[in-house]
């Protein structure tokens, strides 16, 4: 468990780094593909579940200090897709070993396309309105198709760096 | 629930939150400029392979809007001087004038729920929060924040910023708001009576108090709304500065309360 952490924390930072220096400036209809959120949903699909909630939790703090909308916000969606995906995949959806091929990549998608309305809710939530001027369909859309695609080869990795020792303390 | 619950406390207290920020960024630090070192190269080369005929084009493009720039400020160097003896008559500070200090973009924001940038100079440059920021032809936004070494700044067409324009020889005045920047800029609640037109140019208005000098170029009308039924006109505008390709910029060293 210290291990799958430790492996984990370093992980989830490269992540973040990854979303500050490569993903935030390759923009697809001005849109961030938001990996953060996508890292941790996949770690909750492999089964990991301390070690999504700890990621979640780490990456979107991470970014949250990057950012000017309100501190916490990332983090929360991402402690939630973290939930949604320990859920599933306590109930074996999303595994890579016995769901169809599509089912994670169907399930990123879905987590993608509603993280950003989760986001503006939560920003209302804060009384931060303004979240509502962008373009909030379009960044669910874009987040779809991104986790769509990216999941499967993400999820491996997930699965080879942390998930393991976790699945085998289940 | 317990990681929600911390976050909740860090919001609440916002001298720990702010801490952490400044905790985070030296944590991630190395890992971005890891994954920069990386990432730069591969991004340049792919980029050059990839748009090698556009950038041959755009330098082209370039060098003639340099010319015309060029001649543009011989021309109006007569102008600035009696603009600027209007606005000392009046009291007022004139852009012209003030002093700069030009920056270069570091970053841009991590989201897209946001529209800032980070640039290269911050409080040890003479960098402060709420200065007005330039670049492309316009006012770009604002320093929302500064570090030694660099600042944050808020763009015109980030969904919080709002920001006072005048318009018609300065006898009309409207709020500016932000609409993220694929979405340009917005404003409404303008009453009926009022004469505009697309391309109509919107200047920051300068009134006591504000947080612009007046006269920055902030936007074009792109499109005058009107919804039926109603007493005011909404209006879609554009940036005049554009707000997609900023490399260098110039921090405009005037604080509102001058």
């Amino acid at each position: 468990m210290n291990r799958a952490l430790a492996v984990s924390t370093l992980v989830t930072l490269f992540v973040v780094a990854i979303q500050l220096a490569v993903l935030s400036t390759l923009r697809v209809g001005d849109v961030v593909v938001m990996l953060v959120w996508l890292w941790p949903l996949l770690l909750g699909l492999m089964g990991a579940r301390l070690v999504a909630l700890w990621s979640a939790l780490l990456g979107g703090v991470m970014l949250d200090t990057h950012a000017v909308t309100p501190f916490g916000l990332t983090a929360l969606v991402a402690l939630v897709l973290a939930y949604l995906g320990i859920r599933l995949g306590r109930e074996g959806v999303g595994d890579l070993d016995s769901a169809a091929w599509w089912v994670t990549p169907v399930i990123a998608a879905l987590g993608g396309f509603v993280a950003p309305l989760l986001y503006v809710m939560l920003g209302a939530i804060e009384f931060n309105f303004a979240l509502w001027r962008g373009s909030v369909l379009m960044a669910m859309v874009v987040n779809a198709v991104a986790f769509f695609v990216l999941s499967r080869p993400l999820a491996y990795l997930a699965r080879y760096l942390v998930a393991p020792g976790e699945r085998t303390r289940r | 629930m317990a990681g929600v619950a911390l976050l909740i406390i860090l919001y609440l207290t916002t001298g720990i939150a702010s801490g952490l920020r400044s905790a985070a960024n030296v944590v991630i630090t190395p890992f971005t400029w890891t994954v920069n070192e990386v990432a730069r190269p591969v991004g340049h080369l792919l980029s050059g392979v990839l748009n090698y005929s556009d950038v041959v084009a755009q330098n082209k493009r370039l060098r003639y809007q340099l010319g015309q720039a060029q001649l543009q400020i011989n021309e109006n160097s007569g102008a600035a001087t009696t603009l600027g003896a209007l606005g000392k008559q009046l009291n007022l500070p004139f852009v012209g004038n003030l002093a700069t200090v030009v920056a270069q973009v570091t970053a841009t924001s991590p989201t897209s729920f946001s529209a800032t940038i980070d640039i290269s100079k911050g409080s040890d440059d003479g960098v402060l929060a709420g200065m007005p920021v330039v670049a492309n032809g316009g006012l770009i936004g604002s320093v929302l924040s500064t570090t030694h070494h660099g600042a944050t700044v808020r763009l015109i067409s980030d969904p919080g910023s709002s920001l006072g324009v005048t318009f018609g020889n300065g006898a009309s005045s409207v709020v500016v708001t932000g609409r993220g920047v694929n979405n340009g800029l917005g404003a409404s609640l303008l009453p009926l009576s009022t004469v505009i037109a697309p391309g109509t140019l919107m200047i920051t208005d300068g009134l006591a108090g504000g947080l612009f000098p007046p006269g920055i170029p902030v936007a074009h009308v792109t499109r005058v709304l009107l919804n039926s039924g109603s007493s005011t006109y909404g209006l879609s505008l554009t940036p005049t500065a554009d707000l997609r390709h900023l490399s260098y910029l110039d921090v405009l060293l005037w604080e509102p309360s001058t």
